[in-house]
């Protein structure tokens, strides 16, 4: 039986539809428990207990909260473009889980090596614009469209650094496939502490840039619930609703992913198993884009375009040249 | 076989979707089919194993073009029509667009017939690493005057975009900046500021 199992996972369509399933349901259902935790540690920042009423300490509060969206009433107003409204969140959701395919968590658990891992998370997180616009747009909702517009004005925007940033660590370890980037932080060390020390600085954009790209506080201009009601999803109800809510836990649990295996070796760390380290590195990045999502107000829109343009793209555009000429003089990516 | 099968598959969207793009009388609609165009025309690419060139293609147009694309759309359509603008004056465009369509195809037809097609075979190593390094060697000269070019085609977008009053440079007053936004006045009005 298991000559004939691992028969099977020689072929690799098998292996990549069992690994894309395995991948969208360890997200999926991650995702529904950090809304618990970050609900949890929103309270506790602000001395409130957080939800304690469904299952012990509130563990069972995103059982209940799925519950409630889907009995909610699918409105879809009159005037809204029904086709697009409908197609936005199933987009959403889906180029957010598109991101899994690549992110490595051990040498094995890795859906999809692509030889242009770096280059796919680029092209999906600048689509990741679109059904935010889509849903707005087809919405025909003022207040939706005006969040359309930042949302768009504000992706493209930290394309750019973002796309810059990444470029360090693929300079350092010469490679576009997140597992050869990881696997040459096992040998070389981490490019977070790595000299010439721009991989530290690059990883500080990149996670400015991945807060941005999520729409979280501060970066949630196109949402500012105080101005825009919802933002993209004013008209939305129900499920509907519930999957930008869900997309926007994807992408950044997913960014943090991104981050632990890009500047913090990934798998690699003494004693314990490569997928535990990894899952602690993510984990703890994830807490830490709570803890500055719960520390920190609304950036105003000039603000935002001040720091993209006039601090993180000059940043690394020094970044970029500097870690060329050093890795050029120690004689080229190791 | 699996192989044709596929390639037909994707070209048969690919036609659909770019008829769709065309034909569509919503100018939204017509900016989204133009995307399923783009992103389909990657899909070929993976088939022809250039997974490469398939990233940059959904980068660079379905990401890029396509984002400024629909910011051209948002920003100069009124959001209270209901259907979208319509595009064109249909039995005027056809009637200038036939020709054109039936110069174009035949040129096409003649450049694949006179073309000698490469039999050799698809190499199966990663080219991308190949590609940086032609990039870099062989292309050097085509390369850099890409960018000289592209960095003149920015600044002369920054030239055309900057705002004309140099008094107002750096108000925060938003009547103030709301004036000098172009077509923000009614058309001649006189200039308030």
């Amino acid at each position: 039986m298991t000559d004939t199992l691992e028969e099977l996972m020689l072929n690799p369509v098998i292996r990549a539809l069992f690994w894309g399933l395995v991948m969208v349901t360890a997200v999926m259902t991650v995702t529904a428990w950090t809304t618990w935790f970050e609900r949890k540690f929103a309270g506790r920042m602000q001395s409130r207990m957080g939800p304690t009423l469904v299952g012990p300490a509130g563990l069972l509060q995103p059982l209940a909260d799925a519950a409630k969206l889907l009995q909610k009433e699918d409105l879809i107003p009159d005037s809204a473009d029904r086709f697009l409204f409908n197609l936005a969140p199933i987009l959403t959701v889906g180029f957010a889980l598109g991101v899994a395919a690549v992110v490595p968590f051990t040498p094995d658990i890795l859906a999809a090596d692509l030889d242009v891992g770096v280059l796919w998370l680029l092209a999906l997180s600048g689509l990741m614009v679109f059904p935010t616009w889509l849903g707005s747009w087809a919405s025909n909702n003022k207040y939706s469209l005006i969040s359309a517009m930042r949302a768009v004005a504000q992706g493209i925007s930290y394309e750019v650094p973002m796309v810059l940033a990444i470029m360090v660590p693929v300079i350092m370890t010469g490679t576009l496939s997140l597992s050869d980037i990881v696997a040459d932080q096992v040998k070389n060390g981490w490019l977070i502490y790595r000299m010439p020390f721009t991989g530290f600085f690059a990883f500080l954009v990149f996670f400015l840039a991945g807060l941005a790209e999520a729409n979280r506080i501060p970066f949630d201009i196109p949402e500012a619930e105080s101005e825009l009601v919802a933002g993209p999803t004013t008209e939305y109800t129900g499920m509907k609703f519930g999957l930008f809510y869900m997309a926007e836990y994807i992408h950044t649990l997913l960014s943090s992913a991104i981050c632990a295996a890009v500047f913090f070796g990934g798998w690699d760390g003494p004693f314990a198993p490569g997928l535990h380290w990894m899952l602690a590195k993510s984990v703890l990045l994830f807490v830490f884009l709570t803890w500055v999502r719960w520390s920190f107000l609304r950036f105003r829109s000039d603000q935002l375009m001040d720091i993209c343009w006039k601090y993180a793209v000059p940043a690394t555009l020094a970044l970029i040249p500097i870690t060329a000429l050093y890795t050029v003089w120690h004689g080229g990516a190791r | 076989m699996i192989e044709r099968l596929l390639f037909g598959a994707v070209s048969t969207v690919l036609v659909f979707t770019a008829l769709m793009a065309v034909t569509t009388r919503n100018l939204v609609h017509a900016v989204l089919w133009l995307g399923m165009t783009l992103a389909t025309t990657a899909m070929l690419y993976i088939l022809l194993q250039a997974p490469f060139l398939a990233t940059l293609q959904l980068i660079l147009y379905t990401g890029g073009v396509l984002s400024l694309m629909l910011f051209g759309v948002m920003l100069t359509r009124r959001s209270s029509e209901q259907d979208g603008v319509m595009v064109g004056n249909e039995s005027n465009g056809r009637r200038r667009a036939l020709p054109i369509v039936a110069i174009m195809l035949g040129l096409l037809v003649t450049a694949v017939g006179r073309t000698p097609l490469a039999n050799a075979p698809v190499s199966p190593s990663p080219t991308t690493a190949e590609i940086g390094k032609r990039i870099l060697s062989t292309h050097l000269l085509a390369f850099e005057l890409l960018s000289v070019l592209l960095l003149a085609a920015m600044v002369g977008a920054i030239v055309l975009a900057r705002r004309k009053d140099a008094s107002l440079e750096g108000t925060n007053d938003p009547r103030e900046r709301a004036a000098a936004l172009p077509g923000s006045r009614p058309a001649g009005a006189p200039k308030e500021v």
